[in-house]
Parts: C-alpha cells; structure tokens; sequence
C-alpha cells in the first residue's frame, strides 16, 4: 500500500500573487474550497521578511494555517551564495544562513526544507545537528538543467550517502521526466519571433530518445544542425530555454527511493488527456508499485509561458492538475 | 521569461521636488519569482527614446522611497533590512533636470538580477510608450 499524499507549491500561484490579484489568505481559501490538504511555501516569496519575518507576520501565518485548515509540507529554501557580486560565500556564511532558514521553517510548522540545486555539499554535516534539534529533514532538488550529471548534484548525492542521515535526502522535479518539450514554451517563443526550424530539430531529437541537455555538443555550443538553424536572437532563446527539459526514465529512481522525501509535479499545461509533458499515470504507479511515502506537490510553471497580454491560466490548471492526481491515484490504489 | 513583471503599467511619471522637475520615476516587479537583498540586483537599465541612460542618473528605492541607492552603492546592500521583496514594486528614478517633456516618450526599462542556482542572471525588459 502507497501513501502517496498530494500537495501544491504556491509557486504556482506566483502571478496571482505578485499582481495582487490574491493575497495569501485568498491563496489559502482557494486551496480549502479546492480540498487541497497540504502546500509547499517559498518564504522569500510570500513571506517579508524572510527568514526573519516580523512576530506580527508569522501570527498571520498560524491564523491562516488555522482558519482553514491547511497543512504547510515544506519550504523551499534558497541560498544565495552569489550575495556579492564579487566573491562567493564561505562555507560557515551558507550554514548561517541555512540555520535561520531550519528555525523559520520549524516556526511555520514544518517538517522538511528544499535546498535548491547546486547547494554545496560541505554544508550537510555542520547542519545536522540542527535537523536534529528541530526535527528537520533537509532535500536537494533534482532539477532539469542542473540534475545527476552536474557535479555539485553528484558531490551532494555522494555526501548524503556517506552521512546516511534520515534528515538528508532529495526532492525529484518531474522536469527530469518530460517526454516533450511544452508546447505553451513554443508558442510564447515564436509570439517573440522565434522560427519553426529550431523548434522542429529538438522535437525531433525528443521524438529520437534524446532530451533538452542534447542540444549542446561536447565543446559546450549548441550542435551544428541546430546552431545553423539559429537565424535570431529569438531562435537562440528558444535553443537556451530548450535545455531546461529531460527526459529520463523513471528508474533513474530505483536506487534512490529511500532518499527521495518529496517530489514536485511539474505543471507546464494541463490538456484533457493530462499533463502535456509528463505521463503522471505512469509516474504515480511507478511511486505506488515502490510504496514511496510522501507528498506530490503540483507545481505550475505555465506562468513563465504565458504570452503578453493573455490570461494566465495557474488557478484553473491547478485545480485540473490536483483532479487528474486524485484520480490516477484512485486508479491505482483500487 | 520574466518581462511581464518589468515596467508596470502606468507607472512612468515626473517627479517634483521643491516646484522643480528633478527626472522621473517608474515601477517595476523583479525579474525572479522571490525576493532578494539588493546587493543580488546586477543592473538595473533605461532607455529613452533610444539613448541610454546614464548609470550615474539611475536611482533606486524598495520602500517607496524611504531609502534611495545609486547601482554602485546597491551592490554591498546586503542586509535583509533591505530586500526586495517578490510583489513589491522597486521604484527606478532617473534624474534629469526638467523631468520628460510633455508629449509621448519611448521608455524601455531593463532589470537583471542574480539568481541562487541559475549560472546566468535572469533578466527581463520591457518597452512602453509613455504620455507625459
């Protein structure tokens, strides 16, 4: 039996958020009305102030989580270790900072933080004995562009083996697992002039078994058909952004399951036969058939996508996402 | 990818400081999707009616003008005291005696900023005609 939970990440109400068209107690009655029981929260998004938010702020929050009925899961913890611009930060400056972010989330009442890609490996051990004191699990997002075969991913992942702590693990982003590149990425590339040459060359290479991380050669350019192709500044965006999708198999995860502490479903755009990108039926039974316990998170990132002047669509892809999880769910369980 | 959060709308105006025109303003959401100290903020650019603008004219503000930083000064802002919070508008003036004259101006505002993960910095631009 799975105990496969649901969840969403406010990211994907970003827009919504940002244009002040919800404000965050808007946010969390669109999730009560939608029964969605549990969200991922950024505090350097919604939250002033973070990680050292006002008493005033976080008493808001309790009332909120309170009022209606919602579960915080995680946050999703950044690190700037690019500050300045002319020196990267130390090793004890990133711990210090990560420790205020171990306190906020405990503050919130969580029980896990995300790290965000490319965090050094080296703060792992000085943080522990946070984790413990605070009941904190802490984990590494395996994102597309920056998954297994970056070298921080791989000093991480071999840095948790070694310290083979229940605290220290990863967050899959389903970005890893795309079958194709969203369509509603083309179009806002060709609404700013980007050409169907390129577009047809990395489908194409997705139709053949390959994936976004093709499109560069070994010497780090772009491969010489696509590069050729590239005939505007429009075209070179669009061969950038194309980067930014894998496709992996699902068993990618085998060895790594009793790491994997969350996951984030990545939400390009919804269509009625679901995801465009992502085949989440297959993905939920793969989690199900590994009994994997933890949250799925959606996570809408139709926003980026979003041509000028059109509706954004977060709210009502959400919700159709969160329908579609149910529903695969109930497939699989029985 | 993140030009719809630059130049809001309707925010271009003339700012006046003891009955004179000094330069003017406008607002703009930030190029990201969370807030960051200001020391995170690369460049910040304008463009009017096609000329650059001076870097030295360029000031900023995240309160609404409590405290201003020139682009120099902004990078050693690295106190959260000063962050530039995701929905909040950062206020970009750019001095210029006598303001924009009346009539409709080109204006193009660009903002680049230093992300946590991301090798290059996100930066979105944004191109509005402005009435004065």
């Amino acid at each position: 039996m799975s105990k496969i939970k649901t969840c969403v990440s406010l990211y994907s109400l970003q827009n919504e958020y940002m244009t002040k068209r919800m404000s965050l107690e808007d946010i969390f009655r669109f999730m009560r009305d939608n029964e969605v029981d549990g969200v991922e929260f950024l505090p350097d998004q919604m939250m002033h102030g973070a990680p050292k938010p006002s008493e005033e702020t976080l008493q808001e929050w309790d009332r909120l989580c309170r009022e209606y009925g919602i579960q915080p899961v995680v946050a999703d913890v950044f690190l700037n270790t690019n500050l300045y611009k002319n020196r990267t930060l130390t090793r004890k400056e990133c711990v210090e900072l990560l420790v205020d972010e171990i306190m906020l989330a405990h503050r919130l009442g969580m029980k896990m933080i995300r790290l965000v890609s490319m965090t050094p490996a080296d703060v792992l051990e000085p943080l522990l004995p946070y984790c413990e004191k605070y009941d904190m699990k802490m984990a590494l997002e395996i994102h597309a562009g920056l998954s297994f075969d970056k070298q921080k991913t791989k000093e991480y992942i071999a840095e948790m083996k070694r310290l083979n702590s229940p605290y220290i693990g990863i967050v899959i982003d389903t970005s890893i697992f795309c079958e194709r590149v969203p369509r509603v990425m083309e179009n806002y590339c060709r609404s700013l002039g980007t050409s169907q040459k390129p577009i047809d060359i990395v489908n194409r290479m997705f139709a053949e078994g390959k994936d976004g991380r093709d499109v560069y050669g070994p010497d780090g350019d772009f491969i010489p058909e696509l590069k050729e192709s590239l005939s505007s500044g429009a075209d070179e965006m669009y061969a950038h952004f194309a980067d930014g999708y894998e496709h992996e198999p699902f068993e990618i995860m085998d060895d790594l399951m009793p790491y994997i502490f969350h996951i984030h479903f990545k939400l390009y755009e919804m269509t009625k036969e679901g995801e465009y990108s992502i085949d989440y039926k297959g993905l939920l039974s793969y989690l199900h058939d590994r009994h994997y316990d933890g949250y799925v998170a959606t996570e809408y990132e139709g926003t980026r996508w979003t041509i000028a002047g059109e509706p954004m669509k977060e709210k009502e892809d959400v919700v159709a996402h969160q329908r579609y999880i149910h529903k695969c769910l109930k497939e699989i369980e029985g | 990818m993140f030009d719809n959060n630059v130049f809001i709308e309707g925010s271009c105006r003339n700012v006046e400081q003891s009955g004179e025109l000094i330069g003017y303003e406008l607002g703009t959401y930030i190029t990201y999707y969370r807030g960051i100290p200001l020391s995170m903020v690369n460049d910040i650019g304008v463009k009017e009616d096609g000329e650059s603008v001076p870097r030295e004219a360029i000031r900023c503000s995240v309160d609404q003008g409590e405290y201003w930083f020139t682009l120099d000064e902004m990078e050693t802002v690295s106190s959260y005291a000063h962050k530039w919070e995701y929905g909040e508008p950062m206020t970009v003036r750019v001095l210029k005696k006598g303001g924009l004259s009346k009539g409709t101006h080109q204006i193009v505002l660009t903002v680049n900023v230093r992300t946590a993960y991301i090798p290059v910095p996100l930066e979105g631009s944004k191109e509005r005609t402005v009435e004065i």
